[in-house]
């Protein structure tokens, strides 16, 4: 033990599983007939298992620093590693059956998605402008083949290639970002980037145009307005499997990239990147609502929603301070799960030849499975903020937070715009149980799928009414990593 | 002014005009072999800096490797520029519009005020027994080793991603397979029957089978 | 937590318990574990209140909080139980009276759909009940009093699809509304003033709050005691169907029998004279009030009588009946004799319990046609039936020795001798509401188990009975000419049989004890300067047999013997003169008809005027301020808005690079110049 490299590998134990059982499955596929493909599929569940298992079994409360301060192993980063282990495995339950009658039911897929987590994990542990960057592009090049797997889906391939053209540009930016902070502090470890920022000696005008680009580079990632483009083309054209992954787990990831970058490095900017949130929370959240009661399809529905709740989770980074951060990051579990859930329940509703994507796939639910409309009933609730749901309680804090802070009027503006939210999810629920289905198909889930939705649905409730042990876990894992 | 420095101004003066060129000539092969200009150029100017083991690789993947591919795809594909120039002088007052300014921008940051000599002082030569190829072979496999082997990763996705996405099986192809031609037996290739001299009448409809 | 404590606990609990159990799992269990759980429960509860009450009359009084829900400021929200010798007597009555219709429901509503849910219902009734008798605070009251109202709708309107069930449990709920009102806002005068919702501290305080006085209106000055305990009363008028607010009670008969016995006879209307009593010691200090109370009684004990009489439906005519004897307790409670009206709460209970169970048994045995003008001679046919409902027409008439005359005797003597304003009208009404009572109450008998089997006579327009338990057209209600009436299995005489024990005997057992000795001492106060009327009573009393000897020579009992008499005459030796009479006085068969004209007025003037309010509001405000300025014409503002943005999203990969570089643009040009 007393080789550094060997401690340095120890506190990256749950991604080296990741790494290497993706790789296992890749060759284990080689050797797998049509009929074992679910090997594959077994191999990533006990893996995703096992790196939960290994973050929890080797958590400790302290921050660690290793790879020469690249790697940082603090709580923050294991309950987002936890958090986003569990989310893959309910998102690989949800879409095995529908991988399986597209033909993407192989190796490459879930190495990929492995791949992608493992992206993730780098950038949740994140502490240099290097690993952050090698993390994103890990995440992001996997997504891209993600998104075009299904190769003779023409909409996919044209999302893909959007995403990936957008997303380079994206890559650009940020790294054009990275590189000038890099000019303006000569450091590149975010620890001796606030330092130097604390000193006053950088140049300021510098330093702006790198944020600039580092914000520009982050917004898009997540999502927020103007770099939302990509988001509801990309959402609507992936296979709906893909879409929940691409919706769900990675905010988690950027939710710690915004932590890392923004806070950890750039807080001593603070008042200037808090001016750009404000522009892009705004616009978030009103051109994502206002534009989500305009769609027609569910998929796009659900991004622009996805917009509007980016808009939301900036509130809370708004609110300089560990009550923000915690508001945050609870409202981004919060909409990791009731993303999964809506997205679970479509790919319920898809089958064979049919994508069930457009609002009227979900006209009568309640009349084909009382079940799954209440579920979905929880969902669209927890999505507007009707209380006693989670997602009500996520605004409250994030809004709470920010009320805090003295954004009186943008908390009002978000709650108007909150409110003219609530009118596209409750749409939802008129179809469901108002008007006639158009598709009497039978709806006849795998027991692990149904169990599984079931409970995601029922905990959208259940924490809603209990939340304070997430709330508690969130500002655990704040109050402990960030100093 | 001194020798290196009418090398620096004239390679980046080069380099200029050839990233210009790239997004301006009509012709994609052109518009490709400016680029490889550009890197040559660019692998100039890194030598200056004293960074030989880059502007050598630079030279040798992009230039070798790279560049040689990208022409290969930009003369099998049927580009039809005309069409992709389409609408160019709608957008072009709005687009030349915003990147004046974000250049004029970018340049009043990026110059001589922020980055200039005297803000950020000269920097010392290296000594002569300096390697730049030790140097880089010692920081990537120490102090970024987790980078590196994260950008191992990286490639590692691209190639599996790349097979995954353009790796087509026809179902219908047939192919050869030598190793199932070298086992070969003479019992597979020939079948005895034995066949009666006398034709019968068919029964039962079984003589069909036969 | 003590023994005891953890059994007052779990006397309403248990009920709780079995209607949570059936109620949730009913369809799914066994159709016989719907009453074997709810009667275990009720049962255990019963048996538990017998111990309760003989610790109690051991001189154990228990007054505590057993949960405290929520505190506010100086004001804490409690569940707590008071167990005196009141509301443990109201225990045993509920309990005891709620056992005894459990059994007869599994006979009542044998083929019923909703077997389960009805034991649900009636189980979670004790409880409520249960919750309001023993409370200690105002809140608790106040949820108990809810509950049973909220309970009583549902069995009201059990047969749900029927329209006039539906309307008359719409009505019951409305009208209870109105009495809630204002007992919410006696409570709430209580929390003001007195700064606590707790009884004892109520009590302890309320004295020195004699002399004050409230301006509701400016320039008028009310008495504070007299303005709490009217609003207090106002909905005791509610719950105990007092005039005006009596009309839910006769419709409520809609619901199932045996839950009219249960809820709207012996238990829940009490409720309202339960907590007049409990709240003596702030109505003794109100003279106006008690006078008001007594008024009101007055009134309802004697026209409330009227109305029996041309009732033709056989549960109307008892459930007229019970609001005439509501009105005789409130009366008692007028006239400061809280014992009174409580002991007649208690023989009320277990005599209207038989009459309504043994009214159920005759609809069974007719096959659910309720009409008395279609009976007749059912003595022979339902012997059990028969003597079961004589014993409570009996008590009921107030025949000396049993139950029914001690204590409407005692309240007669209790008006005469009281002094407050009023006094002399109401004395009046309850002697002439004896003659009535016997009148309608014989009427009813005669034309039910004597006289012809009228159901045998050839009629195609029999009325239709209100208690059919399913809408199957083709059923037929109701007798032919050739059936013939049967008994009731034992699951319902067994009931009958053990609630005419007490209608017999338990006037004669608990007169002394009850209105003369101890057993309220501490409970019920009485300011004996200001209002003497029991200590006069007291006087009078010689026990209880030389009462009943004594009776017969007195005029109520003179009065009731001629109603009887009147009625024989009437409706069996000359069925000819009552239409006679019918025709030669028709107005007032209209006025009576039309129950004085108390629906239409409340149908045109409270229902049409707050329909017509609510109309014109919600046409002004509603659709063309808030729908058409506010919500269609946001929405539609932002359906245009939306739709432009949509253009916005072209999916053209160079417009979206585009939008990305014009926003870095606008962030830098924007933060550069800072």
């Amino acid at each position: 033990m007393n080789n550094p490299i060997v401690y340095d590998l120890m506190a990256a134990r749950p991604e080296i599983l990741v790494l290497t059982m993706a790789m296992v499955i890749l060759l284990v596929d080689l050797f797998l007939s049509e009929r074992h493909r679910y090997v594959g599929y077994v191999l990533s569940q006990l893996t995703l298992l096992g790196s939960a298992i290994l973050t929890v079994a080797t958590h400790t409360p302290g921050v660690a620093y290793v790879f020469n301060g690249m790697f940082v192993d603090d709580p923050m980063a294991d309950v987002l590693k936890l958090m986003m282990s569990l989310a893959t495995s309910v998102v690989l339950v949800y879409s095995r059956s529908y991988i399986a009658t597209r033909g993407m039911y192989r190796g490459e897929f879930f190495a990929l998605v492995l791949f992608a987590l493992l992206g993730m994990m780098i950038m949740v542990s994140g502490s240099h402008f290097l690993t952050l960057y090698m993390g994103l592009e890990l995440l992001s090049l996997s997504m891209y083949a993600l998104v075009a797997l299904d190769r003779d889906n023409p909409r996919a391939t044209e999302a893909a290639m959007k995403y990936f053209v957008l997303g380079a540009l994206a890559s650009g930016m940020l790294l054009y970002g990275m590189s000038m902070i890099y000019g303006a502090t000569g450091a590149l470890e975010l620890g001796q980037v606030r330092n130097a920022l604390m000193s006053g000696q950088p140049d300021h005008a510098v330093l702006i145009l790198g944020l600039v680009f580092v914000v520009a580079g982050l917004a898009f990632k997540i999502g927020a307005v103007p770099f939302q483009m990509w988001v509801p083309d990309v959402y609507h054209g992936s296979p709906t499997a893909v879409t929940l992954l691409i919706g769900s787990v990675p905010k988690f990831a950027a939710f710690a990239f915004f932590m890392r970058l923004l806070i950890q490095g750039l807080e001593p900017l603070g008042i200037d990147w808090q001016g750009m949130l404000i522009i892009m929370a705004v616009l978030s959240i009103s051109i994502g609502n206002i534009t989500a009661i305009a769609q027609t399809n569910i998929k796009r529905m659900l991004a622009y929603s996805t917009i509007s709740h980016v808009g939301f989770l900036l509130f809370g980074f708004l609110a300089v301070g560990p009550n923000g951060y915690t508001s945050a990051m609870f409202y981004i579990s919060a909409y990791v799960l009731m993303t999964l859930g809506a997205f679970g329940i479509l790919l319920l509703l898809s089958r064979q030849g049919f994508e069930a994507e457009h609002l009227d796939d979900l006209k009568g639910l309640n009349q084909r499975s009382p079940w799954y409309a209440f579920i979905m009933l929880l969902l669209m609730f927890s999505m507007a903020g009707v209380p006693p749901t989670l997602g009500f309680y996520a605004k409250f804090t994030v809004l709470q937070a920010a009320l805090q802070a003295g954004f009186v009027g943008l908390v009002i503006f978000a709650v108007l715009m909150a409110v003219i939210g609530a009118f596209y999810y409750l749409r939802v629920v008129k179809l469901m149980y108002f008007d006639e289905p158009i598709d009497q198909t039978p709806i006849k889930p795998q027991a692990d799928v149904a169990f599984v939705l079931s409970v995601n649905g029922l905990l959208v409730l259940l924490i809603g009414l209990m939340p304070e042990w997430l709330m508690e876990l969130c500002a655990y894992a704040i109050a402990q990593s960030i100093q | 002014m001194i020798f290196q420095d009418y090398v620096f101004y004239a390679l980046a003066a080069i380099l200029l005009v050839a990233g210009l060129r790239v997004i301006t000539a009509r012709n994609p092969v052109h518009a490709a072999l400016f680029l490889v200009l550009a890197f040559f150029t660019a692998a100039g100017i890194w030598l200056l800096l004293e960074a030989e083991f880059l502007a050598i690789t630079l030279v040798l993947v992009y230039v070798g490797a790279v560049m040689v591919l990208f022409l290969f795809v930009v003369m099998m594909l049927d580009i039809n520029l005309d069409k992709l120039r389409e609408g160019f002088w709608d957008y072009a007052p709005l687009a030349g519009f915003v990147g004046v300014v974000m250049a004029l921008e970018m340049a009043s940051i990026v110059g001589v005020r922020h980055f200039g000599v005297n803000v950020t002082g000269t920097p010392e030569p290296h000594p002569v027994n300096y390697s730049n190829t030790a140097e880089l072979g010692r920081q990537l496999y120490t102090d970024y080793v987790l980078p590196f082997e994260l950008a191992s990763v990286v490639l590692l996705v691209a190639i599996v991603a790349a097979i995954a996405l353009t790796m087509r099986r026809r179902k219908d192809s047939k192919y050869i397979d030598p190793a199932e031609q070298v086992k070969v037996k003479r019992a597979d290739r020939i079948r005895m029957v034995s066949m009666p001299a006398e034709k019968e009448m068919p029964e039962n409809g079984e003589g069909e089978q036969a | 937590m003590t023994y005891m404590q953890k059994i007052y606990l779990l006397i309403p609990l248990l009920p709780l318990l079995a209607a949570v159990v059936v109620g949730l799992f009913g369809r799914k269990l066994p159709r016989f574990t719907a009453h074997l759980f709810t009667i275990t429960g009720v049962g255990a509860s019963f048996a538990l209140s017998v111990l309760v009450f003989q610790d109690v009359l051991a001189g154990h009084i228990y007054n505590g909080a057993v949960y405290t829900w929520l505190t506010s400021g100086h004001t804490s929200f409690e569940v707590g139980f008071l167990i005196d010798p009141l509301s443990a007597m109201m225990m045993v009555v509920v309990t005891f009276v709620s056992l005894m219709v459990h059994i007869y429901t599994i006979g009542y509503m044998h083929e019923d759909p909703g077997y389960s849910r009805f034991f649900s219902y009636i189980s979670l009734f004790t409880f409520s009940m249960l919750m309001l008798v023993m409370s200690n605070n105002f809140m608790q009251l106040f949820f108990g009093w809810e509950a049973v109202g909220l309970v009583s709708y549902l069995l009201i309107g059990f047969w749900y699809t029927r329209p006039t069930a539906i309307y008359a449990n719409l009505k019951a709920f409305l009208v209870n509304r109105v009495g809630d009102f204002g007992f919410l806002l006696g409570i709430g005068m209580v929390l003001f003033f007195f700064g606590s919702l707790d009884y004892q501290a109520v009590f302890s305080v309320a004295p020195q709050f004699a002399d004050m006085n409230v301006e509701i209106v400016p320039g008028h000055s009310w008495s504070l005691l007299t303005v709490v305990c009217l609003l207090l009363f106002v909905g005791a008028m509610g719950k105990s169907a007092q005039v005006p607010l009596h009309v839910w009670l006769p419709d409520s008969m809609e619901g199932p029998t045996p839950i009219s016995a249960l809820i709207h006879a012996a238990t829940m209307v009490t409720a309202g004279i339960f907590m007049v009593a409990r709240m003596s010691p702030l109505y003794e200090l109100s003279t106006t009030a008690l006078s008001t109370v007594m008024v009101i009684g007055a009134i309802t004990a004697l026209f409330m009588g009227f109305l029996g009489i041309i009732q033709n439906d056989i549960k109307r005519v008892v459930a007229y009946s019970t609001l005439s004897q509501l009105g005789y307790m409130t009366v008692a409670l007028g006239a400061s004799a809280y014992s009174v009206a409580i002991f007649h709460l208690m023989t009320h209970a277990f005599f209207k319990a038989l009459l309504f169970l043994a009214a159920g048994s005759v609809i069974m045995g007719m096959h659910h046609d309720q009409d008395i003008r279609n009976m007749g001679g059912l003595r022979k046919y339902m012997p059990i039936t028969w003597l079961t409902s004589l014993i409570g027409s009996l008590a009921l008439i107030g025949t000396p020795f049993l139950s029914g005359f001690y204590s409407k005797d005692s309240i007669i003597e209790a008006a005469q001798m009281s002094h407050i304003p009023g006094s002399g009208f109401a004395y009046f009404a309850v002697l002439a509401g004896v003659f009535v009572t016997a009148f309608y109450s014989f009427r009813m008998y005669f034309l039910v188990f004597h006289g012809k089997s009228r159901w045998m006579e050839a009629k195609d327009d029999h009325g239709h009975g209100h208690d059919d338990h399913d809408h199957d057209d083709a059923h037929h209600h109701g007798l032919g000419p050739h059936d013939k009436p049967h008994e009731s299995p034992w699951v319902v005489t067994l009931p009958l049989i053990a609630l005419a024990i007490p209608s017999l005997v338990i006037g004669y057992l608990a007169i002394e004890p009850m209105l003369f000795g101890h057993f309220f001492s501490n409970v019920i106060f009485v300011d004996a300067e200001a209002h003497p009327t029991m200590h006069e009573l007291a006087h009078h009393f010689h026990g209880a047999a030389a009462m009943g000897l004594h009776a017969f020579t007195s005029l109520p009992f003179l009065l009731a013997a001629s109603g009887v008499a009147l009625s024989w005459f009437f409706y069996m030796k000359r069925p000819d003169i009552p239409a006679a009479i019918r025709q030669r006085f028709e107005l007032v068969y209209r006025i009576l008809d039309n129950k004085y004209g108390f629906d239409a007025f409340n149908e045109k003037f409270f229902a049409g005027g707050s329909r017509l309010i609510g109309s014109k509001l919600w046409q002004i405000g509603d659709v063309t301020i808030i729908d058409g300025l506010f919500v269609n014409g946001t929405a539609r503002l932002i359906g245009r808005v939306s739709a432009i943005i949509r253009h916005l999203q072209s999916g053209l990969i160079y417009h979206y690079a585009f939008a990305m570089i014009i926003g870095v643009f606008v962030l830098l040009t924007f933060f550069m110049k800072k």
